[in-house]
């Protein structure tokens, strides 16, 4: 049985997915996706953070299989994996650039289907067919130039190069212009309108909305891995479209809502400049929750990194102040010594030591505290760690387990617990709750929400949007390394939020 | 409709998945206990089946040997468990010590000539140190050019001569003297497992030095200096092998500069079969005296069944393979 979605085209299908659905341990992450894209079509797949569009486009493309479901090109279904799919004509330009920075532009476009002549490379062909790539898409750069030696654009031109040399029926961009300026911008979106001329079926993921309206004939909108719904974007407005991404009317609870009394600034960042950072101001008081929202790769979390010296700045300076005396935060060893806690993104890679223990991981930043001459104090540290763990609500409140035996929401409990014996003044948490399940998600936050109410200044990164609204007393949105705005309680919705940090423009006063 | 019966749903099969997992179980168990089982195994074995194992004089022999190779593992342990690093460089400082120590007490006296052969321990150890912590070089490179440095500079200096210490001198009477069937060099290695496995499982200093090695990047964000902590693996990896060397130079009243090859190679071979992760963070000092154990008593009865030193090479590399490998295998099945 079909039910052949609103949103007719005329177009001959070209790629044609079915049912997909793929679970990541418990969570499904796309859930039973149906899409189809004409010859000549360039159709958006939109949807928020962790809406589940990359794993859809990775399994178009072959790299995951999906648990349920199947992809088809011009009528036929496809073998499992990325060779059969590439061989079909599926074409995926990456997200992250996939490209080798010593190889040549030449070396890099024909990577994998290097052309050869008695086992030898075959330099001349390789340089031809990638010189046709380059001319398909009006880009002309030189062949044998590194690709090291190239910009940002250019690298991701030469990458748009690599798919269409393997003459592909469909082509899949991923967050093609997250790294480009607007004029380059503009450039690669009249290069996809003249790809789709010729008949290439293009599927393009964004969260610029404006770009989708620019180029795009329809619009698949994913929300929470399913489609909510299947757009012609002739026939819709952009505050629809993100609406629908959104989905949900904010509904805030007022018994949740705390009232903030900030206090005096402990953090005071100016100037703050690092990769993808460009010029931050920013303040958070004492007994202030401040969120940062915006959308993956806008250098939300290169931000704090930058502003407690984990990662390097280039320019700026940020200062903490305690007790009213004030530390220049100049690296990340002074910002922990200075009373900063952080709670980094990566839990498994940075948060924790998995395979040590939850004691030696609370041990870990309070190694001084447990320890007396140089040797540590193995009943003062179960004795602690207990205390913390019950903080925290640990469960099972078991510190002699390793970290890794643990869920996530425990083990981002234990990250949180290991800070706290050391009653941080500033707290820093990147993704608080990601991969949390609901139940330790509302104890962090509550959690959280106490830290502020007893002074603690406390700096959120969240994508996930209404965790960040109930939590924050004022929210800035960072869009390219800036803050584009800056959003009281009062203010502050999905849309609003949403609006500020995929660039379209919205009166701001609603 | 044709589409949908052409797609199939690959169902799991539960019974294969369970399967793996037990072998990876069975992996993961051989790599951190089986030492253990191979070790007892080898000794019952070597007791029931190898003539002349048991006896006495062969006993204090095997001792003489792990002595000097189990006090350069332990130190070596530390800087393994630091996450991964490997120290090259301790055949040029047993060597360094050893000849110092034998060439320098007539004129400075036993102590003297200790403390000289200290300072030039602690050289090697902030040399290593800071060049892989600060610096992050690689350690198998720092260090094999650190040993070509100090075996260079030795050589130079001795001109290759063979220093004898005085007969009946307290060196000399050190290497010979024995406690029951025990030589005197046993308690030294008794003694540094005591204190390396106390520094590691009980200070502050080893505990950094574990967390490093299992998580480098969470053990940086907690507001650990690093850095430092390599330093001070290889700080005390240094002074181990100065250890070494003197009980090696005591053993035989002699010291050269080419006294100590292969110490490198059989103290890690310790180190690794021990099994002590190669991946860092996991391993303790009992690991490595049970591995130095292991790899003495085995080319203890290959000499003593009349295996040249050939085979014993053979043997030991083969060993070292398989040890590596299961170790690579279990991270491997964990991570599943």
């Amino acid at each position: 049985m079909s039910t052949e979605p609103d949103a007719q085209t005329t177009r001959k299908t070209v790629l044609e997915a079915h049912n997909i659905v793929k679970r990541f341990g418990g969570a499904v992450a796309v859930d039973h996706v149906s899409i189809t894209v004409g010859a000549g079509e360039i159709h958006a797949v939109v949807g928020e953070n962790g809406a589940g569009k990359s794993t859809l486009m990775r399994i178009l493309a072959g790299i995951l299989e999906p648990d349920e479901g199947g992809v088809s090109v011009d009528g036929s279904v496809l073998e499992p994996g990325a060779k059969a799919s590439l061989e079909a004509g599926i074409a995926l330009v990456h997200q992250e650039l996939s490209l080798i920075p010593e190889m040549t532009v030449a070396e890099n476009i024909l990577l994998g289907v290097t052309p050869t002549k008695f086992g030898v490379i075959d330099s001349v062909r390789q340089r031809k067919i990638a010189g046709d790539a380059l001319d398909q898409i009006g880009v002309s750069v030189d062949l044998n130039e590194p690709v090291s030696r190239l910009s940002m654009a250019l690298r991701q031109f030469v990458e748009i190069a690599r798919a269409v040399a393997r003459n592909p029926r469909v082509l899949i961009l991923d967050e093609p212009t997250a790294t480009l300026t607007p004029a380059e911008t503009d450039y690669l979106l009249s290069m996809l309108q003249r790809l789709a001329a010729r008949g290439l079926a293009i599927i393009y993921i964004s969260h610029r909305i404006p770009e989708v309206f620019r180029i795009c004939e329809r619009a698949t909108i994913l929300r929470d891995g399913q489609v909510v719904e299947l757009m012609v974007i002739a026939e819709t407005t952009p505050n629809a479209v993100i609406d629908k991404m959104v989905g949900r009317e904010l509904k805030l609870d007022l018994q949740t809502r705390r009232v903030a009394n900030p206090g005096a600034v402990v953090l005071s960042a100016r100037g703050i400049q690092a990769s993808r950072v460009n010029g931050i101001n920013l303040d958070v008081r004492a007994g202030e929750i401040v969120g940062i929202g915006g959308l993956v790769g806008a250098g939300r979390s290169e931000l704090v990194r930058a502003i407690i010296g984990v990662d390097p700045r280039t320019a700026g300076t940020a200062t903490i102040t305690v007790d009213g005396r004030t530390t220049n935060i100049n690296g990340y060893g002074n910002a922990v010594r200075s009373g900063i806690a952080f709670v980094p993104e990566e839990r498994r890679t940075e948060g924790l030591a998995l395979n040590m223990t939850v004691a030696e991981n609370i041990t870990l930043p309070n190694r001084a505290a447990l320890s007396t001459a140089g040797f540590l104090q193995r009943g003062k540290i179960a004795q602690f760690a207990m205390r913390l763990a019950d903080v925290v609500g640990l469960r099972p409140p078991k510190v002699d387990r390793e970290a890794g035996e643990y869920s996530g929401g425990n083990q981002q409990k234990v990250v949180i617990a290991k800070w706290l014996g050391r009653e941080p003044k500033l707290i820093v948490l990147d993704e608080p709750t990601r991969g949390v399940d609901v139940g330790a998600k509302a104890e962090i936050h509550r959690l959280l929400r106490e830290l502020a109410d007893q002074g603690t200044a406390v700096l959120v990164v969240s994508s996930d949007l209404p965790e960040l609204l109930e939590l924050s007393d004022v929210i800035h949105v960072v869009r390219d390394g800036r803050i584009m705005g800056t959003l009281s309680p009062d203010e502050a919705n999905e849309r609003s939020v949403m609006a500020l940090a995929a660039g379209e423009k919205v009166a701001s006063s609603s | 409709m044709t589409y949908t019966e052409l797609i199939k749903t690959p169902t799991p099969s539960p019974s294969r998945k369970t399967g793996r997992n037990r072998v990876s179980q069975a992996v993961a168990w051989v790599a951190s206990r089986g030492i253990f089982v191979f070790t007892g195994a080898l000794l019952v074995f070597s007791a029931v089946f190898v003539h002349g194992f048991a006896s006495s004089v062969n006993i204090i022999d095997v001792f003489h040997r792990a002595s000097a190779i189990g006090i350069v593992a332990i130190g070596m342990t530390f800087v393994v468990i630091s996450a991964n690093y490997i120290d090259l460089s301790v055949v040029a400082q047993i060597a360094t010590s050893g000849v110092i120590l034998m060439a320098l007490s007539p004129e400075f006296g036993i102590l003297g000539a200790m403390g000289i052969a200290l300072f030039f321990a602690l050289l090697y150890g902030v040399v290593n140190g800071v060049s892989v912590g600060f610096l992050k070089a690689n350690a198998v490179v720092v260090t094999l050019g650190t040993t070509g440095i100090g075996v260079g500079i030795l050589s130079l200096v001795s001109g290759g001569t063979i220093f004898y210490g005085p007969v009946g001198g307290p060196i000399d009477a050190f290497g010979d003297a024995r406690v029951g069937p025990f030589p005197l060099s046993a308690f030294v290695l008794v003694a540094v497992a005591i204190v390396a496995g106390i520094v590691l499982s009980r200070t502050k200093f080893g505990f950094m030095i574990r967390s490093y090695g299992s998580n480098k990047q969470a053990t940086r964000l907690a507001g650990v200096n690093s850095g430092g902590v390599v330093v001070g693996a290889f700080v005390l990896t240094a002074l181990a092998a100065m250890i070494a060397g003197f009980v090696l130079a005591a053993y035989s009243n002699t010291a050269v500069s080419t006294m100590s090859d292969g110490y490198d190679f059989r103290a890690l071979a310790a180190v690794i079969i021990g099994g002590n992760s190669l991946f860092g963070g996991r391993g303790s000092i009992l690991r490595t005296l049970v591995g130095v154990i292991f790899i003495s008593v085995l080319s203890n009865i290959l000499v003593l069944s009349g295996f040249s030193f050939a085979w014993q090479q053979l043997v030991t590399g083969a060993v070292i393979v398989f040890a590596v490998a299961l170790d690579a295998l279990a991270r491997k099945a964990e991570k599943r």
